[in-house]
């Protein structure tokens, strides 16, 4: 180590290699060397790297000096050949491809890189696909996605198997003793370092098709095996380097981004995401830097499930069910009875299901009886291809970001209210690319403006999800929600009071046919409330209401109530229309009534615009 | 493709002598069919990191749940690796007649592209010997299947090359 300290000192004191000092400066200004580097410009003045890994630099002070690191790796590359794996050569096969040919160093020491070169030729990088592993309605917060890269070899396409391609991830590293709490915490705060990992796509599929029930979209990129190889050879200097990891901005989709514009110099892309990064908008930006050929989609296995049951009739699902669970029966009359095509669709459903409950579990001999046996019937009898409708493409959904101005009147008293959401998706906001029944709400502000100029904070939501997964014969999901932040309620005078809460409901949705949800939810909620003598009161209460997807938008119906401790009760009914102007504008009218123990019911209705926008 | 596979498979063979598999030992031919995912992750926590809850481990070098890349890639192990957790897929589209792991796995036994049609055909209708008990293991299947295409004149020049 200290060798070749020492081998630096003196290497990178002295110009070199016939590269003058104003070459080597202009050099480390090159937007592909700050690529490589991972630089931003720093707050206060100069650089610093999004790198928090001392190892990764060459020059003691790499992380904030682009030049000195470009220097010292210069000079690295030019250290005599015996450390073999270790040498910069094989450690930086980017940066000393990319100095090799912008300084014409046609005199660099000849290094043997065993690991590397089997590592890359393992990979056979060949063309790269970009992977949106999507929503799934039962965990609202999936809504913002996840991005991965999947590196295909040159026989992928032809061959149809990208099951043997490898994924590059980038994804918090986390060591597996923190409670949830702070797992949650430190994922959004930055606790946690962010890797590079490369796995077998297989596994990535297997971890969002089965064990998530995440549908996959892969963009198949435009990027020549050139650029896709010089992509994968930096993401080998990136090989256990840590980096900050954030959820909103520093997060896979930004990294990407980022290796896609060493991919092909020149994309502009992270530029775009100063503030927050939200896959599904990193996606859009892809699309519309031309980059994508061709569109995949994988449905989760819970949605071929379903697409597979939806044919049957509910006997005939019920049927399913009971095979599922019991093999014996493949050869009771009821099944037996069956045409064949029919008999195969209702074993096939069986086997699906009896698969999907055995997610998540350890193996259990009886239930892989079971399978075995659904799996030789179905062999001697085969289901045809099941066909799947894709759905809506996710990165066609609106953005992610809401302005909102609206007028109203409570009472008869006008009032103008401006709101800003950083994210994401409500039950009524314009619905194509979303799942009907999933809101998720990160942030969201909004200030009334009442007659005579008299400004209110309305109401500060931190999260605010909702699931309303609904319930088919043959599951049974749960549907929940939970909420928090600040919002004016009904109170002993005539203007509401600011309250703090907290709130959670958990219960049952059912899709009644035509676009219609129906949902009902058992609340519990704690508040902070001034009309109240306690600190904290708690209360139960019930949330029920129906959506109803039409040719405007989305309506939504709701009541609900809640019953404190202290005996205040308080009931809220409400009626919301959402019209889908274009697909980044809904204009919106909702009408409701507040009552309270504390004081008479009021009624509230208000015309809102909603600009989707990021 | 072939050599790559069976290569792998005697190194799996003899590293499992010194007590675990390349990869982790979790990773790798020798998994039961239906052997099930291991751990629920719970959703909104695994979001807000993007990785997988709980078990997780980043790097190329410390792999993730199971399976060690570098031990794969040291291992030659692209086929071999690949096949982990593919078994029970496979299971299911060799009982079906098609689908994406059985074609994978045609290639990965080196089948050519125009006997693959015939490979899955073959390897359909002989479902119950090759996936013959219910916690067959996918070395098992590797076994059974170089017996059935033994036996079958077209097939039978992709079990001898080796």
């Amino acid at each position: 180590m200290f060798k070749r300290l020492a081998w630096l000192a003196l290497l990178a004191c002295a110009p070199l290699y016939g590269a003058d000092d104003a070459t080597l400066s202009q050099l480390a200004r090159a937007p592909y060397w700050l690529a490589l580097g991972h630089y931003t410009p720093s707050k206060v003045h100069g650089w610093r790297s999004y790198v928090d890994d001392a190892s990764f630099f060459l020059a003691a002070d790499g992380a904030h000096h682009p030049e000195r690191e470009l220097r010292a790796t210069l000079a690295a590359l030019y250290a005599p050949p015996e450390q073999a794996g270790q040498h910069a050569q094989c450690r930086y096969p980017a940066r000393a491809r990319w100095l090799e040919a912008q300084l014409h160093l046609t005199d660099l020491p000849h290094v043997q890189c065993d690991e590397f070169t089997q590592w890359y030729k393992a990979i056979a990088p060949y063309s790269t696909v970009l992977v949106f592993p999507a929503a799934y309605l039962n965990s609202p917060s999936s809504m913002f996605g996840h991005t991965l890269l999947r590196i295909d070899q040159a026989e992928t396409r032809t061959d149809g198997t990208a099951l043997l391609s490898y994924a590059i991830n980038f994804g918090a590293y986390v060591q597996g003793s923190d409670n949830s709490v702070l797992y949650a915490w430190k994922g959004l705060a930055g606790g946690y370092p962010g890797l590079f990992s490369l796995v077998p796509y297989q596994q990535k599929l297997s971890e969002y098709r089965n064990l998530e029930n995440r549908d996959l979209w892969e963009y198949h990129l435009n990027l020549t095996p050139a650029e896709t190889a010089r992509m994968v050879e930096h993401v080998w200097e990136l090989r256990q380097v840590r980096f900050d990891y954030y959820f909103f901005d520093e997060n896979c989709s930004y990294r990407l981004l980022e290796l896609l514009q060493i991919a092909r110099p020149g994309l502009q892309l992270t530029e775009q995401f100063p503030l927050t990064a939200i896959p599904t908008d990193t996606v859009k930006a892809v699309q519309a830097a031309g980059l994508v050929d061709r569109t995949d989609y994988r449905p989760s296995r819970e949605r071929e499930l379903l697409a597979r049951a939806a044919p049957l009739s509910t006997a005939e699902q019920r049927l399913a069910e009971r095979l599922a669970g019991d093999t014996t029966q493949l050869h009771a009359s009821a099944v037996q009875a069956l045409p064949a095509d029919r008999r195969a669709l209702v074993e096939d459903t069986a086997y699906r299901l009896e698969r999907y409950h055995a997610t998540g579990q350890e193996r259990d001999p009886l239930r892989a009886q079971r399978s075995f046996e659904l799996l030789r019937a179905m062999n001697v009898n085969p289901p045809p291809p099941l066909q799947l409708e894709r759905p809506d493409r996710p990165e066609d959904g609106h953005p992610s970001r809401t302005w909102s101005a609206g007028v109203g009147s409570r009472d008869g008293r006008a009032f103008g209210e401006y709101g800003l959401r950083m994210a994401y998706h409500d039950l009524a906001d314009n619905a194509y690319g979303f799942p009907l029944g999933a809101q998720i709400e990160i942030l969201g502000l909004k200030l009334r403006q009442y007659e005579g100029n008299r400004w209110q904070l309305q109401r500060l939501d931190l999260a605010n999800i909702r699931s309303l997964t609904p319930r088919s014969t043959l599951l049974t999901p749960l549907s929940w929600q939970v909420g928090g932040g600040l919002e004016r309620v009904p109170g002993r005078h005539a203007e509401p009071t600011l309250a703090t809460h907290l709130n959670g409901g958990a219960g049952s949705s059912w899709a009644l046919g035509g676009g219609t949800l129906a949902y009902a939810l058992g609340t519990a909620r704690i508040e902070h409330n001034n009309d109240f003598a306690a600190f904290a009161s708690p209360a139960v209460g019930f949330d029920t209401g129906l959506l109803w997807r039409n040719r405007l938008g989305n309506l939504t119906a709701e009541a609900k109530g809640d019953y404190f401790a202290n005996g205040e009760v308080r009931r809220r009914l409400a009626l919301g229309q959402q019209w889908e102007l274009s697909p980044n504008l809904g204009l919106r009218l909702t009408a409701a009534r507040d009552f309270s123990h504390l004081g008479q019911a009021r009624n509230e209705v208000m015309l809102e615009a909603r600009w989707y926008h990021y | 493709m072939k050599r790559i596979l069976l290569g792998t498979l005697f190194t799996v063979a003899s590293f499992n002598a010194m007590a675990q598999a390349p990869g982790g030992p979790n990773c790798g031919w020798g998994n039961l069919l239906f052997e099930g995912q291991r751990g629920t992750p719970a959703h909104f926590l695994a979001s807000t990191t993007n990785g997988t809850s709980g078990n997780a481990t980043f790097g190329m070098t410390s792999g993730t749940n199971g399976c060690d890349t570098s031990g794969a890639l040291t291992y030659g192990g692209k086929s071999w690796i690949a096949m982990n957790g593919m078994i029970d897929e496979l299971s299911e589209d060799m009982a079906k007649g098609q689908g994406e792991a059985l074609t994978t796995y045609a290639v990965v036994l080196g089948v050519k592209p125009e006997d693959r049609a015939y490979f899955e055909t073959v390897a359909h209708q002989h479902f119950t010997q090759i996936f013959n008990r219910p916690d067959v293991t996918a070395e098992d299947v590797h076994n059974n299947t170089l017996g059935v295409m033994k036996n079958d004149a077209r097939l039978a020049k992709y079990s001898e090359q080796a």
